[in-house]
């Protein structure tokens, strides 16, 4: 009898292995040179978004942007093996797929296909697995953050469409939009977490007014970082059929998304700030030695490395949890909330060890691209997109089973 | 990849699971805590037929020739206990050190003794006034012809008192690494061992007055070559130390989960508190760090890879967590948690005791810097 070891790493077959040359040979030939250079201006943000979509519509094609959607609904129908190769060739190129933001295909689709009718996983689904369009999830509001539930956007049923009127703030990023989705409220009278509905709506609808927020970061790295919008509603009307998963059902559909984005799919691939830093660190002359010399930088940035492996392992884990389908209970907000603690902690290590120059974008004086002024104020913002730190917690001591009479269930993510 | 236990290891995990039920329980252990060796022979034994003591000896010595995974998962239902007693100290760390620097002449006589239970071993290393490190070695072997003699001291040998036998690292020669290794049988004459009294558990002096070691008891036979052995199997060694304090960090955030259920305060269950959830969330966070970097330094062990910057890094996060585990664990229970009738003392010292135990964090923390090469 084999009796299956435990293991870390995935093993790959021959057949897997000629994927991997395949898929590498493919994105030499299809990467534009310089897609992950920063772009300094608007203009560059806009140029630089286009060629991420048009290699998000041609990684699309071959069914490679979301490789594990289903095949009848525009994905590549691929399984976790062939998954992992494609990220990690697309990690190769400093890429991830999609190469650009997006929360259609990450956070909306998979909603979709647990809560939405066949009728609408057709209509939907297709062109964001193909990169035809580019979805933002639209969720906090003015007066709706941590409190979620409270939501105060409405949608009011209008014969066979909803009217939408209200305000969402912190969305998308640089570069607009094709497609939303967004909880509003359908029952005005309703009980709370029994009164909103889901819905998939199209941007270019009369009504919708995009508003750029001049914010510290955005929580994220990429292109279109530090950019957010506010997103004004003003008597837009939806069809009913963009309605998912049924009428007052939002709060339920919406544990699907949230469960995804607070670390429930996990997370496999290298950790990037990390090698930069230890470059950087080994580059860095000060009083005639590289810092990566001095003893107690070496001491703290072992200190920021053992964070990061804790990080990837956590990751490393829920990952396997979801996909060999394994019961996930706290482990998702864990994830999510060891990332934040441990990314705003660093924000003073990394100060700490490279000191000003970690402040600067400065060509000359400043890190590589700016990459380590950028975690100094990422590392701040990313607190908060996707629950707070301290919404993490609330979530966890649910699952554990001591915030609340019974226990809370994960969400429903596949 | 797969992160779960085979069929195997989770038979074993149950086996455990309730032989310490039976033969382990909180009680047994509290009343424990105050004696001599901190374990029961009738335990030892046991143990010992079960073939839990040799479990990572070859067959061809006596044992079973388990993975490391398999002796963590051992010790991960002994660290829920906590079991105390010789048994990392003699069927690990000793059995793996006589393996690495033993002469097969040595191993053929050692291990089966370790694997049966019959003797016991434990490791000797650190020393008054030292520094963990080849420089902290300075008790010196003295040659007396076909013999050698030592005088001096070791200071916090765990197990000292249960052992039959000690393998005492001693400093043979001026080089920085200069270190040999010999078995020192503790009825010889001139061997002294007293357990340190406090805030730790079964931690001992040992002092050599004029004691009288054949040449035969030098493992490899050979001088000088005691520390690179010893290091190899402290590798070896560390992660199912690791996996030990893993179940002990799980022990404690069970305890700590069904308390903050069950008391209530102002009316309610505690663990309704948002301060008190704070506690337990901190603790899940350092009993899943130490899981998850101990089993994956296991992992690499097991299947042949490079492992040494892993292990360090399971140590220092292993010491770091078991003691906030308890820390928090404190923390939600507040006076009853030091009450030493309610069994979360026991976790909380074994926390301290092990914390500079091998090495302490910091010096895990340099190795695993030069081991990543920065």
């Amino acid at each position: 009898m084999v009796i299956a070891k435990m293991d870390f790493e995935v093993t790959y077959t021959e057949e897997q292995q000629r994927f991997r040359d395949e898929v590498r040979a493919w994105f030499e030939a299809n990467v534009p040179p310089g897609i992950t250079r920063t772009p300094s201006s608007p203009e560059e943000s806009y140029a630089n978004y286009q060629q991420r979509r048009d290699l998000g519509r041609k990684l699309g094609a071959k069914g490679w942007l979301f490789p594990m959607a289903p095949k009848e609904y525009g994905g590549g129908s691929l399984d976790v093996d062939h998954t992992i190769i494609l990220e990690e060739e697309a990690d190769r190129f400093d890429l991830s797929l999609p190469p650009f933001y997006d929360t259609g295909g990450t956070l909306g689709a998979p909603t979709i296909l647990v809560w939405g009718t066949e009728e609408q996983k057709k209509t939907f689904l297709p062109p964001i697995h193909r990169g035809e369009v580019r979805v933002w999830q639209l969720l906090s509001e003015p007066s709706a953050g941590s409190d979620l539930a409270g939501v105060k956007m409405r949608a009011i049923r209008d014969g066979d469409e909803y009217v939408l009127n209200g305000q969402k703030i912190f969305i998308g990023s640089a570069n607009g939009t094709d497609w939303m989705w967004t909880i509003a409220v359908t029952d005005p009278s309703g009980e709370r977490h029994k009164n909103v509905s889901w819905f998939m709506i199209d941007a270019s609808l009369p009504g919708i007014t995009v508003q750029p927020m001049d914010l510290l970061g955005s929580g994220e790295g990429g292109g279109e970082s530090g950019h957010k919008n506010t997103i004004f509603f003003e008597d837009v009307r939806v069809p009913a059929s963009c309605l998912v998963g049924g009428e007052n059902n939002g709060w339920k559909v919406a544990s699907t998304h949230l469960e995804l984005e607070h670390g429930g799919g996990g997370r496999i691939g290298r950790n990037r700030l990390w090698e930069r830093l230890l470059s950087c660190c080994r580059e860095t002359r000060r009083d005639g030695k590289p810092l990566t010399e001095d003893q107690d930088v070496r001491d703290t940035l072992a200190d920021i490395y053992i964070k990061g492996e804790v990080t990837r392992l956590f990751g490393l884990r829920n990952f396997w949890l979801t996909y060999a389908r394994r019961p996930i209970s706290y482990e998702g907000p864990q994830l999510s909330l060891y990332r934040k603690l441990a990314g705003l902690w660093m924000t003073g290590a990394i100060l700490e060890t490279v000191g000003p120059a970690a402040l600067t974008t400065d060509p000359i004086w400043g890190s590589d691209d700016g990459f380590l002024e950028n975690q100094q104020r990422n590392g701040i913002v990313a607190m908060h997109p996707g629950g707070t730190a301290d919404i993490q917690k609330v979530s966890m001591a649910r699952r554990i089973g001591i915030g609340r009479s019974t226990r809370e269930a994960a969400g429903k993510v596949v | 990849m797969d992160l779960a236990l085979n069929e195997h290891q989770q038979m074993l995990q149950q086996s455990v699971r309730s032989f310490m039920q039976r033969r382990a329980s909180k009680g047994t252990i509290v009343a424990l805590q105050k004696s001599e060796t901190g374990f029961q022979l009738d335990t030892w034994s046991t143990i010992a037929e079960l073939g839990w003591l040799g479990l990572l000896i070859p067959e061809e010595y006596g044992g079973s020739g388990a993975s490391l995974t398999d002796a963590a998962v051992l010790y991960e239902e002994f660290g829920r206990g906590p079991l105390a007693g010789p048994f990392f100290s003699s069927g690990v760390l000793a059995a793996i050190t006589v393996l690495e620097a033993g002469t097969d002449e040595q191993r053929r006589r050692i291990l089966p003794e370790i694997a049966s239970g019959r003797h016991i071993f434990t490791v000797a290393i650190t020393e008054p006034a030292r520094s963990w490190g080849p420089q902290g070695v300075a008790l010196a072997l003295e040659r007396r012809g076909d013999r050698y003699l030592l005088n001096g001291a070791k200071l916090f040998v765990s197990d000292a008192i249960a052992a039959t036998h000690l393998i005492v690292a001693v400093r043979s020669g001026s080089a920085p690494e200069a270190i040999s290794l010999v078995i020192v049988d503790k009825q010889a004459k001139g061997v002294a061992a007293r357990n340190l009294p406090g805030f730790m558990g079964w931690q001992a002096e040992v002092k050599f007055d004029n004691v009288e070691v054949p040449a035969s008891a030098m493992l490899g036979g050979r001088e000088n070559e005691g520390w690179s052995s010893l290091m190899r199997a402290m590798e070896r060694a560390l992660p199912v130390l690791c996996a030990y304090q893993v179940g002990s960090c799980q022990a404690v955030f069970e305890m700590s989960v069904q308390y903050s259920q069950t008391r209530e305060q102002f009316g309610v269950p505690i663990g309704r508190f948002q301060r008190v959830q704070d506690h337990i969330v901190r603790l899940v966070n350092h009993l899943d760090a130490a899981r998850w970097t101990t089993y994956e330094a296991l992992w690499k062990l097991d299947s042949g890879r490079p492992a040494s910057a892993s292990v360090h890094l399971a140590k220092v996060v292993t010491a770091e967590a078991h003691m906030e585990a308890c820390n928090a664990a404190h923390e939600v229970h507040a006076g009853i948690g030091s009450s030493h009738e309610y069994g979360l003392t026991p976790h909380t010292q074994l926390s301290r005791t092990l914390f500079h135990y091998l090495g302490e964090p910091k010096w895990h923390k340099r190795q695993m810097a030069d081991a990543l090469a920065w």
